[in-house]
């Protein structure tokens, strides 16, 4: 009897707790296919045994040029792209939006601020932005090799989008990805992101 | 163009410096004042942003994107200007997320103090930072801003005074509420009673911190009575534990937003006790299940036999039994005063405090030694107790059974029955009435089926007729008892240090100590985590241990899924776990309390089974090696 009603209780707790979430730390990273600048498909589960930074951008953004005026974020990508990481950029403007941008502009622009991911993808009807529940630019997160998430949030501790500003900041971003690929936990695993809405 | 135009406003930003508004391409900016500046007071600046049509600055708490405006303030030695103090916010729908802040015309207030004997400057300045946005874009805006300090009132008196009067208040200065959060899987639900003075039919919650609710989420509200209940949905990236409600409630009328800090208490499972009634019923039914427990049945039993042997006039045994239900629920009472009375007195204690006592362990282990001796027909208690006392129970029949009822209390108490958990914990958060009143229904509860038994005595015509076979009977009712006797033996060697070690502390393989900051850890590490709320005189916790957490399912599983497993002992007492039960709206062990990653915390039920281990954390991933 006390079986019985112990079950039905805890069947009842969970009803309630299965509905669909984002994916957050410690979870396994939601799999996607999109098409790069180059219209070259990448598919996330192709990378498994890697770490992968997915980072959220828009030119238009004053948050994401802060990040990259400062070449603080082509920084980040060209020394873990050193180490075996794979970056991708991920627009995910909708297109029809005044800020869309075009798969040869969002190459240009790349180029020009010295950016060095492994991809700049395009996400054009934002499925993988809301599948990520991705919410500003930038919005970074870390998967590691197994395929889970270990870091999702801010590139760093300091909102602003003053360029002098990244000299002093903590970087979330390194730290994480230098714990983690040394086989530590991160330390600091979710943020509040901060910077621009994505525009869905 | 747009760059360009971009530029243009943030030259004129930077490069004007006048007491006049300032103009961006967004946003007439400008600081202003009330009343003259005197040394020795304190004066109220405002900085007046004005954006332009649907475009919006931001609250303290953005929301999902952009940025507090900042003001950096440029002062004479001595001066000290305060915190922004930030009028209520809006919603502010951006495609599919949510943000917080402020259309049109805002006034940012600050208290600026000015000491005592100071000269006032002309003017002081400010440097101002806000990002402005609209649907689709967003714009750092900047300007050096003066404060002319020179002359009496100015024009924004008014609009500084209505400001002010319209800004938020702290809850409690509006009068007394009831305020009380639970945290559950999804979200995090608000039960108010607002004061009369804080009148409304819609609430909104407007959270200080980030990354702990799921801003553009609906806030549902119900009514319930008097109370409010509002549902706030979680962030589904959180950021640090939801362990408060923090920031403002928004009424739809007058006045209209009170600062709130409530403390979130874990929820317990679906159809916990939430509210008196149900913590009442659960407690009568936790009362029932008390008599089936291993220490109560045997007393009970020589009760019942007793009865078997018939021969009584059915009046007295009515008074019998009435008179063994009062010994149990005056029992219960006088517990819950003396914990009532203690945790006044400051004591971090909880249900099961007694038990936390070797002198208390040490007695109950000689009396039930007593009660299996006697069983086992070694002594009759006649032959002990002095003949005055003897008499007396022969002369006064009712005090036996009063007493029965008492000694039924106190061998229940290392049983905490399910259900009882929940009830005890929310009593003794409600106060003293209603903490009684819990603990009386858990007294009757025990008390109803032998009461009822004493007054309908056919009931027991099943019982065989007394005979030889209930000598045998007794016997073996004597066997739990010597177990107890044994167990409680060891309990007693462990809280007086004659064992090294309590079995709880020393670890078992895999299992480490608790502490809230070891959780907090884990968690932030993304590490599935389980906590075993645990105490050696505790029979519940340890029947859990060996069906369940020690079987070899339960460690596949554990260490499959790379389950951290913590232990917290409460087997002596401990005022941290004692305050860490508390927060979980519990007062006694056990409890179990699982940590899923991107999930809130969640409490199992007392009664553990590998089914119920199994769907909390199959789910998790497995753990590579």
């Amino acid at each position: 009897m006390k079986q019985i009603l112990g079950r039905m209780l805890i069947s009842l707790a969970f009803v309630a707790s299965q509905a669909v979430a984002a994916p957050a730390v410690g979870q396994p990273a939601p799999d996607f296919t999109l098409t790069d600048t180059a219209g070259k498909t990448v598919k996330l589960s192709d990378q498994k045994g890697k770490f992968v930074v997915l980072e959220w951008v828009n030119p238009e953004c004053p948050y994401v040029r802060k990040h990259y005026n400062s070449a603080n974020m082509p920084k980040l990508q060209k020394e873990f792209g050193a180490k075996n990481v794979t970056w991708l950029a991920i627009n995910s403007t909708r297109k029809g939006h005044s800020e869309f941008k075009s798969p040869q502009e969002m190459a240009a622009w790349m180029k020009q601020t010295g950016g060095a991911p492994a991809a700049t993808l395009l996400d054009a009807d934002s499925k993988v932005g809301r599948l990520y529940a991705a919410v500003t630019t930038p919005h970074m997160y870390i998967i590691d090799p197994k395929g889970t998430l270990v870091y999702v949030g801010a590139i760093d501790d300091k909102r602003s989008t003053r360029e002098e500003d990244v000299k002093t900041a903590k970087n979330f971003v390194r730290v994480a990805l230098g714990e983690a690929m040394a086989g530590k936990p991160v330390s600091t695993a979710s943020t509040n992101p901060y910077g621009c809405s994505i525009k869905y | 163009m747009r760059k360009f135009l971009l530029l243009a406003g943030l030259l004129l930003a930077s490069a004007a410096s006048f007491a006049a508004p300032v103009l961006t391409e967004h946003v007439e900016a400008e600081l202003v004042r009330g009343g003259p500046v005197e040394p020795g007071k304190a004066f109220t600046a405002a900085l007046r942003l004005k954006a332009i049509p649907h475009w919006h600055t931001y609250w303290r708490n953005p929301g999902d994107s952009g940025q507090p405006t900042a003001i950096e303030w440029k002062l004479p030695p001595g001066w000290t200007a305060g915190p922004i103090q930030w009028p209520q916010p809006e919603r502010l729908p951006i495609g599919p997320l949510l943000n917080f802040g402020y259309e049109g015309e805002v006034l940012l207030l600050t208290e600026i103090t000015v000491p005592a004997g100071a000269a006032v400057p002309a003017a002081v300045s400010v440097f101002a930072t806000w990002l402005v946005c609209n649907e689709s874009r967003c714009v750092p805006e900047e300007a050096e801003l003066r404060l002319d300090l020179a002359g009496g009132d100015t024009p924004w008196a008014k609009a500084i005074a209505g400001t002010r009067a319209s800004l938020p208040v702290k809850a409690e200065s509006l009068g007394a509420w009831r305020l009380a959060a639970r945290g559950e899987a999804q979200k995090v639900v608000l039960e108010f009673t607002p004061p009369p003075a804080f009148a409304g039919e819609r609430f909104t919650f407007f959270p200080f911190d980030e990354g702990k609710i799921h801003n553009p989420g609906a806030q549902s509200l119900t009514r319930k009575g008097e109370a409010f209940v509002l549902e706030l949905p979680r962030s589904t990236q959180p950021v640090g534990a939801f362990t408060r409600v923090y920031g403002l409630l928004v009424s739809d009328r007058q006045p209209r937003a009170a600062e709130i800090d409530v403390p979130v208490v874990a929820g317990a499972p679906a159809g916990a006790a939430t509210g008196f009634a149900a913590a009442l019923v659960f407690a009568f039914i936790g009362g029932l299940i008390l008599n089936l427990m291993p220490c109560v049945l045997p007393v009970l039993s020589i009760k019942i036999l007793g009865f078997a042997g018939g021969g009584r006039e059915p009046r007295a045994m009515r008074a019998h039994g009435t008179l063994y239900a009062l010994g149990v629920v005056s029992s219960f009472l006088a517990f819950a005063g003396l914990m009532v009375a203690l945790k006044a007195l400051g004591s971090e204690i909880g249900w099961g405090f007694q038990l936390q006592s070797p002198w208390f362990v040490g007695g109950l282990a000689l009396l039930f030694l007593a009660l299996a001796l006697n069983l086992s027909g070694l002594f009759e208690f006649g032959a002990l107790v002095p003949a005055r006392l003897a008499g007396a129970q022969l002369r006064h029949p009712g005090a036996d059974a009063f007493f029965t009822g008492v000694l039924a209390v106190a061998v229940a108490s290392p049983c905490t029955a399910p259900f009882m958990g929940a009830a005890l914990g929310y009593a003794l958060t409600e106060g003293t009435g209603p903490a009684m009143a819990v603990f009386a229904a858990l007294g009757i509860g025990m008390a109803v089926p032998y009461l009822m038994l004493s007054w309908n005595p056919a009931w027991l015509r099943w019982v065989p007729k007394p005979g030889r076979w209930m000598v045998r009977f007794k016997q073996a009712l004597a066997v739990p008892l010597y177990a107890t006797v044994i167990w409680l033996g060891w309990v007693f060697a462990l809280q007086t240090g004659l064992l090294a070690g309590t079995a709880e502390a020393k670890q078992a393989d895999g299992w480490e100590p608790w502490s809230e900051a070891r959780v907090e850890a884990l968690v932030a590490q993304g590490k599935p985590v389980f906590v075993d709320f645990t105490a050696a005189w505790c029979v519940t916790c340890q029947v859990n241990k060996q069906l369940v957490l020690q079987r070899p399912d339960a460690e596949l599983l554990f260490r499959e899924r790379g389950v951290a497993l913590l232990r917290a002992d409460w087997t002596k007492r401990d005022p941290a776990i004692t305050r860490a039960l508390a927060a979980l709206g519990r007062n006694g062990v056990p409890v179990y309390v699982a940590y899923r990653p991107g999930r809130a915390p969640e409490l199992l039920p007392e009664i553990l089974t590998q089914d119920i281990l199994l769907t909390v954390y199959r789910p998790v991933p497995r753990k590579v090696p």
